[in-house]
């Protein structure tokens, strides 16, 4: 490797012992890559994902000779927007390192096609939020960066659009706030035949709040981890879903790698016809990682009776003076509110509709404050 | 044109009968009112009327203006002109009252045509006003920690927006404070006309007192046990029930 002029012998040391432990940890995410199988049933975090239907079409089109193609842009970011690109060996590495919550053979297979997105370095107030848009009508795999500097307050909104019948999008996301920094992030989603998206948020003491949406999906799943790694830090997850996507598999980690920190989630989805949500959500609190608060809520409003949602919430922790807090409720619509509804002459579907839509409005309410 | 009930019984869906036969008939431009002790089946009449899944008719009828009533589904039943303020009013979360009142009001009009929003509002802001509610109840979730006042009023003030041809009021009294209950009464008052008409459900002479009945109904076990004049319920006020007794015998 080759050293900085005129470092101490000291600094030289560090220097190197640093590179080596990158050096084995990218080793391991390579071997993690070279292991991982394509997810099938007996994989826990796909049991209720159709790992055959999707996951294993997913895997052939990444190994498959069928370009990613896809339009990427993006909106008021000046220059903090630098399109990202293969050859950006830093960038992979970010990548090489994410979690992932049971698709370590698909990240794997995505870092083989990385190179289409965008790199945010966000070192000012952002006056008006930043959109990124990634759109196809085929088969597209972008990556997001975005980094937060200390301090900084930021808004970003990515949009993933399905242009075709058959658009499949697998995305993913490395987010890192620095301390005392704020990020408001959004991410709406829409109209793919099979969608993919795994986010990593790496919160060294900041405030990061963030709102996925997922529309008019055949299939989608998200992964989200959640990382806290300084005293102080703040993350708040919330996902609002209409009964529009016929499969949503959700999956979320909130990670506690250290003390004196909170983490909140709260998840609902609408869902009607023969629609299957899954949530499975997890808090992680490390041995030592005290004065820790962290909740988790998925909630489920069904509007037909064939309609399924598998909740699985978990939590597991490990050290001491923990406040934690997980639930999760399904329930179909209250009658007496609709009778309600109906008995001022609000036709029966757009009475629903609208208890749909204020069944979730408070989670957007919440991402707004 | 009048509501016509004809010998009607409902139950509680595969469960025990609650109404047993009642004859009512109201003329548009009359206001009745009706009064009977707790559980004698008032809330169930209106309900009934308005189509709550909960119930079953078993056996009469119930005409709007010539149409068959039980034809209809809850929500027809409302845009053909029947309103009910509940005895106690739903709360909604999540929805509104500027959404719901809305949506309410776009169900009446012809398909393509769009609410005007901004004389909708206005209309809105100034029955608020004249119920002595606060603007910020139009931006509020529909009755979800509304005190159990604020919840009547909200009736009504729907009532007001939606301009029903029969309006039953269950209860609408309770949990009025005096001064409410005056101004409730004269939002009511002010809507008597010749084509509207009133069915008041209530256990106190002092509602009657402002909204004056034609007509007054004892209503016991399910069944209309007597029709009179205002002098019924002043005999009620001082006597209670207790002539039920000998009509009983
Ligand atoms: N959904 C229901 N399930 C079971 N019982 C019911 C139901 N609705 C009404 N009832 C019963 O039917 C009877 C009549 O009830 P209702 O509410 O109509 O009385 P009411 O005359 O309005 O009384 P109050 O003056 O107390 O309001 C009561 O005994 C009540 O318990
Ligand atoms: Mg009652």
């Amino acid at each position: 490797m080759d050293f900085p002029q005129n470092i101490s012998m000291e600094e030289a040391f560090a220097l190197a012992e640093a590179e080596a432990k990158l050096e084995a940890a990218l080793q391991e995410s390579r071997n993690r890559f070279t292991n991982a199988r394509i997810p099938d049933r007996l994989n826990e975090d796909w049991r209720f994902g159709r790992p055959h239907q999707y996951a294993t079409a997913l895997a052939e089109l990444l190994q498959g000779d069928t370009p990613s193609q896809g339009e990427a842009s993006v909106l008021h970011a000046g220059a903090a927007a630098v399109p990202v690109s293969a050859a950006d060996e830093d960038l992979k590495q970010t990548e090489m390192l994410m979690p992932t919550i049971g698709s370590d053979a698909l990240l794997g297979l995505h870092l083989q096609r990385f190179g289409s997105g965008y790199a945010l370095y966000i070192e000012e107030d952002t006056a008006e939020p930043i959109h990124l848009h990634y759109k196809t009508a085929g088969f597209y795999t972008p990556s997001t960066f975005i980094m937060v500097a200390p301090g900084v307050k930021a808004q970003v909104v990515e949009h993933h659009e399905g242009l075709s019948e058959n658009a499949v999008l697998f995305a993913t996301r490395n987010i890192q706030v620095a301390e005392g920094a704020e990020l408001k992030l959004q991410l709406h989603s829409s109209c793919m035949q099979r969608y993919l998206c795994i986010t990593d948020i790496q919160n060294m003491g900041g405030k990061v709040s963030q709102l996925t949406r997922h529309e008019n999906h055949a299939w989608a799943r998200e992964e989200t981890v959640a990382e806290i790694y300084a005293p102080g830090s703040d993350i708040q997850l919330f996902s609002a879903n209409l009964p529009t996507s016929s499969v949503l598999d959700q999956h979320t980690r909130q990670i506690h790698h250290t003390g004196g920190a909170t983490s909140n989630l709260l998840y609902k989805n609408v869902l009607d016809g023969t629609a299957t949500a899954t949530f499975a959500g997890n808090i992680y609190v490390a041995p030592g990682a005290h004065h820790t608060d962290a909740y988790q809520s998925n909630r489920n409003l069904l509007l037909s009776e064939d309609a399924t949602v598998n909740s699985l919430p978990g939590l597991e922790i490990l050290a001491d003076k923990v406040r934690c807090s997980h639930g999760s409720a399904t329930a179909p619509v209250n009658e007496e509110q609709l009778f309600y509804l109906l008995s001022r002459g609000i036709p029966r579907d757009e009475a629903i509709s609208l208890l749909a839509q204020g069944f979730i409005d408070d989670v957007i309410e919440k991402f707004n404050n | 044109m009048s509501l016509v009930i004809k010998n009607l019984h409902a139950r509680v869906k595969d469960g025990a009968p609650i109404l047993n036969g009642i004859n009512l008939e109201i003329p548009k431009g009359e206001v009745h009112a009706i009064m009977g002790p707790n559980g004698s089946g008032k809330s169930t009449l209106s309900k009934v009327l308005c189509g709550h899944p909960d119930y079953e008719v078993t056996d009469g009828s119930a005409e709007l203006d010539g149409q068959n009533l039980f034809a209809m589904s809850v929500d027809e039943r409302s845009r053909a002109g029947l309103f009910l303020a509940f005895q106690y009013p739903v709360e909604v979360p999540g929805v509104t009252n500027a959404n719901f009142m809305r949506a309410a009001l776009q169900a009446r009009l012809p398909k393509g045509e769009e609410i005007d929003a901004v004389s909708f509002y206005k209309e809105l802001r100034s029955k608020m006003k004249e119920l002595g509610m606060d603007p910020k109840f139009t931006s509020r979730a529909v009755n979800e920690g509304f005190s159990g006042g604020e919840k009547k009023r909200n009736d009504i003030l729907q009532m007001m927006m939606l301009n029903p041809s029969y309006a039953i009021l269950d209860e609408t009294d309770s949990g009025l404070d005096v001064d409410a209950l005056r101004i409730v009464s004269e939002g009511v008052n002010a809507m008597r006309a010749p084509f509207r008409s009133f069915l008041v459900i209530t256990h106190y002479k002092r509602l009657l007192d402002y909204i004056r009945p034609d007509v007054v109904h004892v209503l016991y076990k399910g069944q209309i046990v007597r029709t009179a004049g205002f002098e019924l319920v002043e005999q009620i006020e001082e006597r209670g029930f207790d002539f039920l007794k000998t009509t009983e015998a």
